[in-house]
């Protein structure tokens, strides 16, 4: 691995290094706050669209429910992914690392969902929701949308596919170099903590929904 | 290396000659190293004057690490060769 001074990266390439591997430039405490602040702001933008994250990269209009609870649903995700990624990298690491790298990493992995968050914030998401809901359980016509709302809830849902790789990309970097580990260890280990999170999440945002 | 010259005296002593671990290393990991020790062996030091983040310079220096036992341990085994 060579590490050249940042500042002699062209923008270009500085750009992408920003986009797809940010915390090669932050880490740590700035990582965290700035990551904590766009899953806050996440959930605010959440809030006001009725978009909930109730799972680690779940997206899902519906309930209606306080402001606590959609910021609660960001923090869980946030924090059910980074536990077992700290236990795992205190098995699997060579390194000694630092717990608050694991922290910050995986709290900025999370910002494109502030992205979704505005992306789903379109009235006509909750229209073309709620028809699709409507639809399902048999009660057609109680809900209009246009051509045009179907059209911006499609935009959104590719968005939002996109965002949500782009997220799991953005963990799995953090990990790999706030862990420093990389190679087949680093990604089968990823995908345990990544699928037990989910599942532990999913639990915990239920359970506070209730 | 091969050839060993002090340029007082113009002696000069053929045989084979192992490199010290440190000069083994690429150019960059040696200015890397360098900078790290006028740093005063702080990474946070060096990740502010790197532009890069603390883990991204802790692991550059892990890496080095690695490369300096490789080192150390290919001379050992040379010497018991030799031996």
């Amino acid at each position: 691995m060579s590490e050249t001074p940042a500042d002699s990266r062209s923008p270009g390439s500085k750009l992408m290094q920003w986009l797809f591997n940010p915390f090669r430039f932050t880490a740590g405490s700035k990582a965290l706050g700035s990551g904590l602040a766009a899953i806050l702001l996440a959930g605010l933008f959440g809030w006001m669209g009725n978009t909930h994250f109730d799972g680690i990269i779940d997206v899902h209009a519906g309930v209606e429910a306080p402001l606590w609870c959609f910021m609660a649903e960001g923090l869980i995700d946030w924090i059910s992914m980074a536990i077992p990624l700290v236990f795992f990298g205190l098995i699997i690491s060579n390194s000694s690392f630092r717990l608050i790298d694991v922290l910050g990493t995986q709290a900025l992995a999370r910002w494109p969902y502030l992205i979704i968050s505005l992306i789903m914030l379109p009235a006509a998401n909750r229209r073309v929701n709620a028809y699709l809901l409507s639809s399902f359980s048999q009660a057609e016509g109680s809900v209009t949308v246009s051509y045009g709302d179907f059209a911006i809830f499609a935009m959104a849902m590719i968005v939002t596919v996109c965002m949500a790789v782009w997220t799991v990309a953005l963990m799995y970097k953090g990990y790999s170099l706030s862990c420093n580990v990389k190679g087949p260890r680093a990604i089968i280990t990823f995908i345990i903590s990544f699928v037990g999170s989910e599942v532990l999440s999913k639990a915990a945002v239920m359970y506070i929904l209730s | 290396m091969k050839t060993l010259l002090c340029e007082g005296c113009q002696t000069q002593i053929d045989g084979v000659f192992d490199l010290p671990a440190l000069a083994q290393l690429s150019v960059e990991d040696q200015r890397f190293l360098l900078q790290f020790v006028k740093a005063s062996g702080s990474l946070k030091e060096m990740a502010k004057l790197l532009g890069l983040s603390y883990p991204t310079v802790r692991n550059r220096l892990d890496d080095i690490i690695e490369r300096i036992k490789l080192a150390e341990n290919s001379e050992q085994n040379d010497g018991k060769e030799k031996q």
